[in-house]
């Protein structure tokens, strides 16, 4: 069973430590577990701003645990999967609360698997495999030159590079009469290749020896780009640049004679919902026209306080709360309850009691569905709140 | 051209500083009730308004699609409506293209706008500005405002005496428009004592915060008698974008209104303003704009506002009775605020303020800092 | 009114589009926005000269741009020019649409540029979506656009094993196109096989709706040019015609969640699909049409709006999509681009409905062209309290 991506399981977790980012677990005080499918369980446990892990069977008290098989968890980690499509498809699943288990993406830096070191007899057939296709044309333009290469020692060899009509073409062996020969030993040379050394201290130190125009030797380093190791994307991407900002601009909302009204009946424990006076609909809350018949619905009229729950939204999912910024508790319940005195599609919603969310019988058609009441707040205001929310009418 | 679309009823409310007693549902049935009543017009699908155009900003509303929350009060319930979201004399002209396509016979145009409601308007202008230059820098409408009110009083000959009479004018056309902003009369030495917004703009040379609604009813040529006797015609229209970094602009050229100005003439057929145009309403947000939207429309010569000014440029030609944006429009609406003086002269109903005879008609509107985008409609009767 | 010939017929000209994906922070709002425009132009030969005005729209909540295409003018092109700015909503890209047809039919404008973008990992998408309910009584309980009463409806009516097989089968077959279309955002891979897992597996958002069933949150930007007759003929060997376009909307409230079948409910898709059909005479819309370019933001509302757009009763629709009849090659192909679940950048969103439809028409959808000829689309808008935009196109000007 090995990974796709070359990187242990293990690895993610057992870099845990170093890679732990502790002001970004300030205020968390939680575990979180990993369950790696025939690979084993880990425990995650942060407090105080410290974390530690562990390998361990006993999950419980976790807030959340995440189930992936090795692959997809190796490669979210180190970013060759999509965490979202991983998560979309079920093949990474999270049992337990999202929105914390949230906090500890910014807790830990990437995962970035060691740079695998090559032989340097991997570097130097690399180097020169790669010569053409690092030829840039543009800086060769209107030069003839051939260019030979005496890489010496075991794990050397030699290679000539020609280059006319803006073409390069690179072959074994030393060409008999180059414009230009360097000689030096393999391991210099890959040092060169890689930035490790600078040409000119090879050269004063006599490592490093040349036959030929100095100044085209110079140009070298232009007709040829950089070498980048195998697998290590050539770093030429300017840095992106993110700009995170918190808007926030003060509001104060009118409530107007017709809601208004109805707020200030919340005051008094009423539920008022206004009638069209043609279609005699209801209303709830109250608007200041009947939409269906364009004409303003004037009359109000006290409904419930009991009703009936037609459908209930069962709210998994943990989003701000465009009012205050502040991200919802979940799970909660939002209820289309038809008040006492309502009828057809006259429903009017509200949260349901958090911990009788799974009791609610919803209804259909002509079937009731589960009786509700609303539970109200000691001090009311006059707003939506002064009804903390419905709760099963027993 | 030749082809034309009228208006057949206006209706608002009066221009307020704090409409905290209202939500923007009350103050927009307050305007759309006298429509229906004045002409008749339902909202049948065969015969009446299948189509509203509204015209509100999400950013001062505080409510993404701030249009949702008009729906009903609209009439909007199983019909069509699309919202302008720049200032409302687009959207008059956009009824228009709607009318004139052969989509819609009759549009219904519905704007509401409460500066009052957010904290600050410069806040909320602050946030038409690109998050890393020049937000951060602090620009908001008023200040590219100052900016251009410098470089103008600068190429123009227009002084702090000067905006100081525009805002005294302004006051007392305003105190003769029963729907205008009540303000109180203030004296060139009050104005020019103001304390400085963002030098050279003081605080009395700016709109001050306002809240207001209104509506109208356009109508196709053919069955404008269906709702009124006499409706007042738009016969041209024009818009027009400048850049957007206020260091490409040269803020004081009335670059994007000479476009927006040469549109709506030459589809009305105008060739000399001076002459052929009665009256004329500019969305003055600032005080130094009147004299160079006077400019940048031709009724004054090229950098001649200040000399425009004192030979009595406002009054011979009728310019802003109203009291102008200056006196107090919101931001979105200050265009449409224009198109109602001009509709009110047309039909002969603009009480004390009425130009005897007056034909045709130029309003004019404005979005964004310093007037980035511009907006010109010619009406007549 | 009685329905009044067109002053003018308009054509599709020109589309482009960005590659939508989910974080485009590689460019800000006016590149991504220039992207679109650029292949538009390209993709009509055109340059910013030929263009009389640009139509621009989004739903600037999501971004707290105030009036974005004052910033975009950078990136659209609008200097100098005419520009208009409408914003509805999610069917905002089906309305600047609907504008651009107006501007050009009503002889005010010869060229105009429709141009829907949005930027959604600028902000917060369900938030944003929030922030649509009445501050006063609903915006604590709203959940920006996740809800579960389709889903809800549907299996109450079909039953729950039939439902959830039926929307998830509905699901694959958009990643199925959204793997043809390289302008995608999302590209699953799926699989029918995995029908039956993904079922279960995938974690629920609210009630029955699961992630896998909703809509994306991209990134990306759209651009449509629209002419004259006399324009597009010269200027395009490809027109396609605007036939006709409705809006409909519906009032503030949501409140049609009483599930009581006693009292009937009109969604506005069946409004605005039966008067649209009525007053262009067409009684079957199911044989009329080649191609739906749907708006659907969950696979469990375009599973249950089939049933409305083309007036179907009972469970037709459901046969419809258990037979397969949706895919490219069936009987009648729904989003041949993977649709707004695979890619939703949402004041684009609507705008590529009928993009991506005209693309149809002419030919040129590359890999997820449906194979039999186009000549008939449709393309729908959603947005609001259940709103509809309905759009219709044609490749040839014979109605």
């Amino acid at each position: 069973m090995s990974e796709q991506f070359g990187v242990k399981v293990e690895e993610i977790f057992n870099t845990m430590p170093e890679r732990f980012r502790p002001e970004a677990a300030q205020g968390v005080d939680a575990c979180f577990g990993y369950d790696i499918t025939g690979r084993g369980k880990w425990k995650l446990t942060v407090r105080d701003g410290a974390m530690k892990i562990e390998r361990t069977d006993d999950l419980s008290g976790c807030v959340a645990v995440t189930k992936a098989d090795p692959d997809t968890f190796v490669g979210v980690n180190i970013g060759k999967v999509d965490g979202m499509q991983a998560f979309t498809t079920g093949k990474l699943s999270v049992d337990g609360d999202l929105s914390a288990l949230g906090k500890t993406t910014k807790m830990f830096k990437r995962y970035v698997p060691p740079k695998k070191e090559l032989s340097i007899r991997e570097y130097v057939l690399d180097m020169f495999g790669t010569l053409e296709k690092r030829f840039q044309p543009k800086e060769a333009q209107g030069l003839d030159l051939v260019v030979a290469y005496d890489i010496g020692g075991p794990e050397g060899g030699q290679w000539t590079a020609t280059i006319r009509n803006g073409a390069c073409k690179v072959t074994e062996g030393l060409a008999a009469q180059p414009t230009l020969k360097l000689s030096l030993k393999a391991k210099d040379w890959v040092e060169l290749m890689l930035g490790k050394v600078d040409a000119l201290t090879l050269l004063s130190t006599g490592r490093a020896k040349f036959e030929g125009d100095l100044q085209v030797a110079m140009k070298l380093g232009q007709i040829f780009a950089k070498y980048t190791p195998p697998g290590e994307e050539a770093k030429e991407e300017q840095e992106l640049l993110v700009l995170k900002k918190v808007i926030s601009v003060d509001h104060r909302f009118a409530t107007g004679p017709v809601m208004g009204r109805f707020l200030n009946g919340l005051k008094e424990k009423k539920i008022l919902a206004n009638r069209c006076p043609k279609c005699q609909r209801l209303q709830i809350p109250p608007r200041e026209v009947c939409a269906e018949c364009r004409v303003r619905a004037t009359e109000f009229v006290e409904v419930g306080p009991k009703g009936n729950v037609r459908m209930l939204e069962y709210v998994y999912y943990a989003s701000p709360d465009p009012l205050t910024g502040k991200t919802r508790e979940t799970p909660y319940g939002v209820a289309y309850i038809l008040l006492d005195g309502c009828k057809g599609h006259e429903v009017f919603s509200h949260y349901i009691r958090p911990d009788q969310l799974d009791r609610i019988e919803l209804g259909w058609n002509e079937k009731k569905g589960s009786i509700v009441r609303p539970v109200w707040a000691e001090e009311r205001t006059g707003s939506v709140h002064d009804i903390l929310y419905f709760e099963l009418d027993e | 051209m030749g082809r034309r679309v009228a208006i057949c009823a206006v209706a608002q409310i009066r221009n307020e500083p704090d409409i905290w007693y209202k939500r923007f549902q009350g103050m927009l049935l307050e305007c759309l009730e006298p429509i229906l009543e004045k002409t008749g017009v339902t909202f049948d699908m065969d015969k009446g308004i299948r189509n509203i155009v509204t015209c509100s900003d999400d950013v001062f509303d505080a409510r993404t699609i701030s249009d949702n929350g008009m729906t009903d009060v609209v009439g909007a319930h199983y019909r069509g409506e699309e919202k302008i979201a720049q200032d409302g004399l687009n959207g008059l002209g956009y009824a228009m293209a709607c009318i004139l396509s052969g989509h819609d016979d009759v549009v219904l145009f519905m704007g509401h706008c409460k500066e009052s409601q957010s904290e600050s308007k410069r806040t909320c202008t602050n946030l038409a500005y690109d998050p890393f230059f020049l937000r951060p820098l602090g620009l908001d409408f008023l200040n590219v405002n100052a900016l251009q009110a410098r470089a103008y009083m600068a190429k123009s000959g227009v002084t702090d005496a000067h905006l100081a009479d525009i805002v005294v004018r302004s006051r007392k056309n305003a105190a003769r428009n029963p729907f205008a902003r009540p303000n109180p009369m203030v004296s060139r030495e009050e104005v020019m004592a103001s304390p400085f917004l963002a030098d050279p703009i003081r605080e009395l040379h700016a709109w001050p915060v306002t809240d207001w609604a209104v509506g109208m009813l356009l109508c196709c040529e053919e069955r404008a008698r269906e709702f009124t006797d006499r409706p007042v015609w738009i016969t041209g229209f024009g818009n027009c974008m400048d850049r957007y970094f206020v260091g490409d602009r040269d803020l004081a050229s009335n670059f994007s209104l000479k476009q927006a100005a040469a549109r709506a003439y030459a589809m009305a057929g105008i060739r000399d303003p001076k002459k052929e145009i009665d009256v004329f309403e500019f969305n003055d947000a600032c005080a130094h704009q009147l004299p160079m939207i006077a400019e940048g429309v031709g009724l004054a010569e090229e950098g001649q506002g200040g000399k425009w000014l004192e030979a009595g440029g406002p009054d011979r030609y009728n310019v802003n009775l109203s009291g102008g944006m200056l006196n107090g429009n919101p931001i979105m609406l200050g265009g449409v605020a224009r198109a109602v003086e001009a509709y009110l002269q047309l039909r002969g109903e603009a009480g004390e303020r009425q130009v005897k005879g007056a034909r045709r008609a130029l309003a004019h509107g404005t979005t964004g800092g310093a007037g980035q985008h511009q907006t010109v409609l010619i009406l007549e009767n | 009114m009685v329905h009044r010939k067109k002053n003018r017929n308009v054509a599709v000209i020109g589309v482009g589009q960005t590659k939508h994906s989910s974080h485009r922070e590689d460019v800000n709002q006016p590149e991504m926005v220039y992207e679109a425009v650029r292949e538009a132009l390209d993709d009509a030969g055109l340059t910013m000269n030929d263009i009389d005005c640009i139509v621009h729209g989004n739903m600037e909540l999501f971004e707290m741009i105030h009036q974005p295409d004052l910033w975009h003018e950078l990136g659209t092109g609008a200097f100098g020019k005419s520009s208009f700015r409408l914003s509805t909503g999610g069917t905002t890209g089906a309305t600047l649409f609907c504008a651009a047809d107006n501007l050009v039919a009503s002889g005010m404008y010869d060229v105009v540029m429709a141009i829907g973008f949005e930027k959604l990992q600028e902000g917060n998408t369900t938030a944003g979506i929030t922030n649509m309910a009445d501050p006063l009584w609903h915006r604590h309980l709203q959940t920006g656009a996740l809800t579960s009463t389709c889903a809800y409806d549907v299996i109450q009516e079909f039953g729950l094993d039939r439902a959830k097989r039926a929307s998830m089968m509905y699901r694959i077959i958009m990643d199925k196109h959204a793997c043809l279309n390289p302008k995608a955002h999302r590209q699953f891979g799926l699989e029918f096989d995995q029908l039956e897992y993904l079922m279960e597996s995938s974690a629920k958002l609210i009630g029955e709706l699961r992630i896998i069933h909703m809509c994306s949150q991209s990134d990306g930007a759209c651009a449509v040019i629209l002419a004259s007759e006399e324009k597009a003929k010269r200027l395009s060997n490809k027109p396609v015609w605007v036939r006709d376009h409705i809006t409909v909307h519906r009032e503030e409230s949501f409140n049609i969640m009483a599930y009581d079948k006693r009292y009937p409910l009109l969604t506005t898709h069946r409004a605005a699909a039966q008067e649209l059909f009525k007053r262009n005479g067409i009684s079957n819309p199911l044989e009329y049409f080649d191609v739906f370019e749907m708006y659907d933001p969950s696979s469990w509302w375009g599973l249950d709006w089939i049933r409305e757009f083309f007036l179907l009763e009972g469970d037709e629709h459901l046969k419809l999509v258990e037979n397969k009849e949706i895919m490219l090659d069936g009987k009648m192909p729904i989003n041949p681009s993977g649709g707004v679940i695979a890619t939703n950048p949402i004041g684009a969103t609507a705008l590529i409905r009928p993009a991506e439809a005209a693309l149809q028409i002419r030919g040129d959808a590359g890999a997820h062209q449906v194979p039999k000829p186009v000549r008939h689309a449709l393309a729908s808008g959603f947005g609001g309290t259940m709103w509809t935009v309905l759009i219709m196109l044609e490749k040839e000007l014979n109605w």
